[in-house]
């Protein structure tokens, strides 16, 4: 095995370059002030009292907050029993169904969003059809139901292939004797099923929560311009106010809260995983 | 400045690979705003010289700052007044000689005065390439010409159309109509007059619901969609000819005048070739096309003059024809202080909703 370890060199070469570097730039932006220039720095905590005593960048987080959680359930809600019902087919069945599901992101995620704003425009598809009908037209342009279905339509494919990951690799014979002993199906599911596809919840979690607290791209599609997301503050800083400093710190207060709610639901797996122990 | 939608942006990235690749011809790289050049120009120009140019695309003057800051260079940048000012201040751009541009005698001669020269008073580092008013687009059906004349800007502010409003998502162009409409100079370093303009927008975003886009409003207000919006005279000029119903006003108060301009930057690898591109874009025939195709004005006096006249193409159209006579018109002028502290507070107006 030794002679391989040499091969993992340009991997850390990369990482080291792409990776470690610019977040020790963004660390040292975030604790400085004094221009975008790094050769006159001056240690400070102006950007962080900045950020976090102004009322209005804190609603603003607390927004981007919610509207993540948010987009986060509906993904559990809607991907655990789409990955179920898959899980369930054939295994040629199952194929095509993952091949469906992973489809629309072989398309650029922009021109997916774009397409989105043609269908919920007020003189868009939906609203065409319900003006046939007489009804209408509603707005949905522009509100937190656009956003969070944008957010919903571009993330949930990751939840719904991890959760199915994990489903199939799950040992079917422990359902099984479950079944023998006496549980009924639903006792079945709660008691072996959910407990041991958790992993794959829990980083399908990972994967639709992160990109949705930062997203700036389709809140401001969907959403409108005077959608604010800390996103949306974070680019602005970099790219029109011009000050990296305080952009910087915003990015670490973010990295900051993902790192707690990661730790936070490792814990919770941690201890679900006891208590399906036990059964 | 124009910002133009990412779809563009990522279709330009598609149009510079698939243009890569091919042999070793003589080069030109040039960086400009999205979907702001006709889209024969650069074809037209390649096969003319035989040679090679590279197209790149910015969102925004300040993304094209940054980059070029970064360290990229190219031959020819188009950037807007205030931000060849700040390029200029900095020691960025190449001082032009006018006698290699044959079509330099061309240019109207209303860009070389006040108030659009503001920028590059004595012309040394630029050549216009397209420039227009800031206005307000309305429907005629719904809103009264006479109102429109009689408020300017303030009209914004009028909750019987709240709703039907669009703000254009831009910090500068936000707050120009508020320093504009409470008579002040939209280049103010007065903190009282800052923090008026600032109460100003954040009264409208709280009583008016206003929909704030970028390049949506172009389409929006073509399909007729919103009654009033704030519009670039170019973009105005393409909704006009869409929507018969929509009418362009710049309230007489005074209003953003602008230009974007061509220059060449110290480190430009192929200067000679620049010139002939600059030369060739405001000549006769790539100007016009030009014009036709992105329907700002035209800085040929030529093609302005044939495009106006009787007929012509923008003949009637009031948005086409950027004003000159009004002293209270003010281009933007490089100001940090300004810079940061609009872009901070467009946040808290944006998010005050």
């Amino acid at each position: 095995m030794k002679q391989f370890r040499k091969m993992v060199y340009p991997y850390l070469i990369w990482s080291t370059v792409m990776i470690a570097v610019p977040m020790l730039l963004i660390l040292l932006y975030a604790f400085t002030v004094g221009g975008n220039s790094v050769s006159k720095f001056m240690f400070s905590f102006a950007n962080f009292k900045r950020f976090l005593t102004d009322k209005t960048f804190l609603v603003v987080l607390y927004r981007s907050l919610r509207i993540a959680v948010e987009t986060t359930v509906v993904c559990v809600l809607l991907g655990y029993p789409t990955a179920y019902i898959i899980a369930k087919f054939t295994e040629k069945v199952k194929m095509r169904w993952v091949l469906l599901i992973t489809l629309p992101t072989w398309i650029n995620m922009l021109v997916r969003t774009y397409a989105w704003t043609g269908i919920l425009q007020d003189d868009g598809v939906i609203n065409s059809i319900l003006s046939f009908f007489g009804a209408g037209p509603i707005t949905f342009m522009y509100t937190d139901f656009a956003v969070i279905l944008g957010m919903v339509y571009n993330f949930l494919p990751f939840m719904v292939i991890q959760i199915y990951t994990s489903l199939t690799k799950m040992d079917y014979s422990l359902i099984e004797a479950a079944c023998d002993l006496g549980a009924n199906p639903r006792k079945c599911f709660t008691k072996v099923t959910l407990p041991l596809s958790m992993p794959g919840v829990i980083s399908g979690i990972t994967l639709v929560f992160l990109p949705s607290v930062s997203s700036f791209c389709i809140p401001r599609m969907l959403g409108g311009g005077s959608y604010v997301m800390v996103g949306t503050i974070i680019e602005s800083q970099f790219l029109t106010a011009g000050d990296w400093n305080f952009g910087s710190a915003i990015s670490l207060i973010m990295a900051i809260i993902i790192m707690i709610s990661m730790y936070i639901t490792k814990k919770v797996d941690k201890g679900e995983k006891l208590e399906g122990a036990q059964v | 400045m124009k910002k133009k939608g990412l779809l563009v942006l990522f279709a330009g990235i598609l149009m510079t690979l698939g243009l890569a690749g091919c042999g070793a011809k003589e080069k030109l790289k040039i960086y400009l705003p999205g979907e702001y050049m006709s889209d024969d120009l650069v074809p037209d120009f390649e096969k003319k010289y035989g040679v090679k140019v590279d197209v790149e695309l910015f969102d925004s003057n300040e993304m094209m700052y940054t980059k070029v800051m970064a360290g990229d260079n190219y031959d020819v940048l188009i950037p807007s007044d205030y931000m060849i000012e700040r390029l200029i201040k900095e020691d960025y751009l190449q001082k032009l000689d006018t006698s290699k541009i044959s079509n330099y005698g061309k240019i109207v001669s209303d860009i070389r005065k006040a108030p659009y020269n503001g920028y590059d008073p004595a012309g040394e580092y630029s050549v216009p390439y397209f420039w227009g008013t800031v206005g307000i687009v309305y429907n005629e059906k719904n809103v009264p010409s006479s109102e429109v004349e009689e408020k300017g800007f303030g009209i914004m502010k009028d909750t019987k159309y709240a709703g039907k409003i669009y703000m254009y998502d831009s910090e500068r162009d936000s707050f120009m109509i508020a320093f504009k409409d409470l008579g002040y100079s939209m280049n103010t370093n007065n903190e009282d007059e800052i923090n008026a303009a600032y109460d100003w927008l954040v009264e409208l975003n709280t009583t008016m619901d206003p929909t704030t886009v970028t390049d949506e409003v172009i389409d929006g207000m073509a399909q007729g969609r919103k009654d009033l919006a704030i519009v670039y005279s170019g973009d105005a000029a393409y909704i006009l000819s869409e929507n018969e119903d929509m009418r362009y006003y710049t309230p007489s108060y005074g209003t953003n005048v602008w230009v974007d301009a061509m220059v060449i930057p110290k480190n430009a690898s192929n200067p000679e070739l620049a010139y002939k591109f600059i030369d060739y874009v405001i000549s006769y025939d790539a100007a016009m096309g030009n014009t036709e195709a992105v329907g700002y004005a035209s800085v040929n006096s030529d093609v302005l003059n044939e495009v106006t006249k009787e007929g012509g193409l923008y003949d009637g159209n009031e948005a086409y024809v950027p004003r000159t006579g009004y002293d209270k018109d003010e281009v933007f002028t490089d100001n940090e202080f300004l810079r940061k502290k609009l872009s901070e507070l467009w946040i808290k107006v944006k998010a005050s909703k």
